[in-house]
């Protein structure tokens, strides 16, 4: 029996203490989690938006980072846009023991990265990527707490799993607290 | 991913054309590079491969490393997007360079460096496709350059949001400017749009 309890032992020592371990959302991708060490990060949001879900009840938090702003008929991966992506982070924060009511909802990034002279709206993605959060979350009943969107600047946004604070990061501006 | 035959073209396959195509559109570059810096500018051989769009910045760095990224549209009988993508530090250093200043002289970022930037994207870029469009009788017309400094994430964000709407994939072909000793590494990307625009 030794032998059986052996593993298990080993499962259950704590992680380092108090160490935190960044989870990082890709292009495309949501990540969900409901490990009090854990800090889920969006690195370099341009024109990709960012929505950020916690319920500070159950301590789950939900990081989504979308690239364009509307579904494609056939396309698999339903993070990559924030039509679909918003549905399926609520979708899985719900999995991952969230409440749909109590989750407090941040949306940042949607920044126009290019302005060429002549450009068509075309590359205003970050704009549309923005439009559409709100559009989604508004039909979803799901009322951001604090939206940063739009400017020239790129954004890396974090949530702390542990208390639920959002911050944004900027380059050549500090770090700051939605 | 499904292996269907490639289309070929004198026991070539297309993979190997575009790479050979850029290949002297490369070398064109770096000899106008070396001579608009005084410096010898040497290129790797380009790649074309499909990245996965969420590992395209770790190409340089990762999505949080400040970058500065030069960005051009191409149109004509090729269109696609052309990126020269390289670390602060080593724009700082190319800078020293295109403004014949002594080394670690340039600091900052003011708008004569942005536009001496621009004017090195211009130059590479037009070389570039010049010598394609003489090997190929190709049409092909750059857009002014825009100068982007921001992190590596929200720069690239330009070439895979209009690459995402067709797939999870980008095609990129890839090279890189070297400078003297390592002092100098610029990535030059170029995103060939494939198949049909997607709508605005």
């Amino acid at each position: 029996m030794a032998a059986v309890a052996k593993p298990k032992l080993a499962q259950t020592l704590p992680p380092a203490a108090e160490e935190e371990r960044v989870r990082s959302a890709g292009l495309g991708q949501i990540v969900v989690s409901n490990a009090p060490a854990e800090v889920l990060v969006a690195y370099g949001l341009g024109s990709c938006v960012g929505v950020v879900g916690y319920d500070p009840t159950n301590k789950v938090a939900g990081l989504l980072h979308a690239l364009l702003p509307q579904h494609r008929y056939g396309e698999k991966n339903l993070a990559k846009f924030v039509d679909s992506g918003i549905p399926q982070l609520v979708l899985e924060m719900e999995q991952g023991g969230a409440l749909r009511r109590q989750v407090i909802w941040y949306v940042v990034g949607g920044a126009e990265m290019l302005k060429l002279p002549g450009a068509t709206s075309e590359f205003n993605i970050g704009a549309k990527n923005s439009e559409m959060a709100r559009q989604v979350m508004a039909r979803e009943g799901l009322t951001p707490r604090a939206v940063e969107t739009g400017g020239t600047s790129g954004r890396t946004v974090k949530v702390a799993v542990r208390d639920g604070a959002v911050i944004v990061r900027t380059l050549g501006r500090d770090e700051r607290k939605l | 991913m499904t292996t269907e035959p490639r289309q070929t073209f004198a026991g070539a396959s297309l993979e190997v054309i575009l790479e050979r195509m850029a290949a002297l559109g490369m070398q064109n570059a770096a000899r106008g590079l070396s001579t608009m810096l005084g410096r010898p500018i040497q290129m790797s051989v380009p790649r074309l491969s499909l990245v996965p769009l969420c590992e395209v910045s770790s190409r340089v760095g990762g999505p949080e490393q400040e970058a500065v990224g030069i960005y051009l549209l191409v149109t004509g009988d090729l269109g696609g997007h052309v990126m020269l993508i390289l670390p602060i530090a080593d724009a700082l250093r190319l800078l020293d360079m295109v403004l014949e200043v002594p080394d670690g002289a340039t600091q900052t970022l003011g708008t004569l460096e942005r536009s001496a930037l621009g004017e090195v994207g211009n130059v590479s870029t037009s070389l570039f496709l010049n010598a394609i469009a003489d090997a190929t009788g190709m049409v092909l017309r750059p857009s002014p350059p825009a100068v982007l400094v921001d992190m590596v994430g929200a720069i690239i964000d330009i070439i895979v949001a209009s690459a995402g709407a067709i797939s999870d994939d980008i095609l990129l072909l890839e090279a890189e400017f070297l400078g003297p000793d390592r002092s100098l590494d610029m990535f030059f990307w170029m995103v060939p749009m494939v198949g049909e625009p997607v709508e605005a």
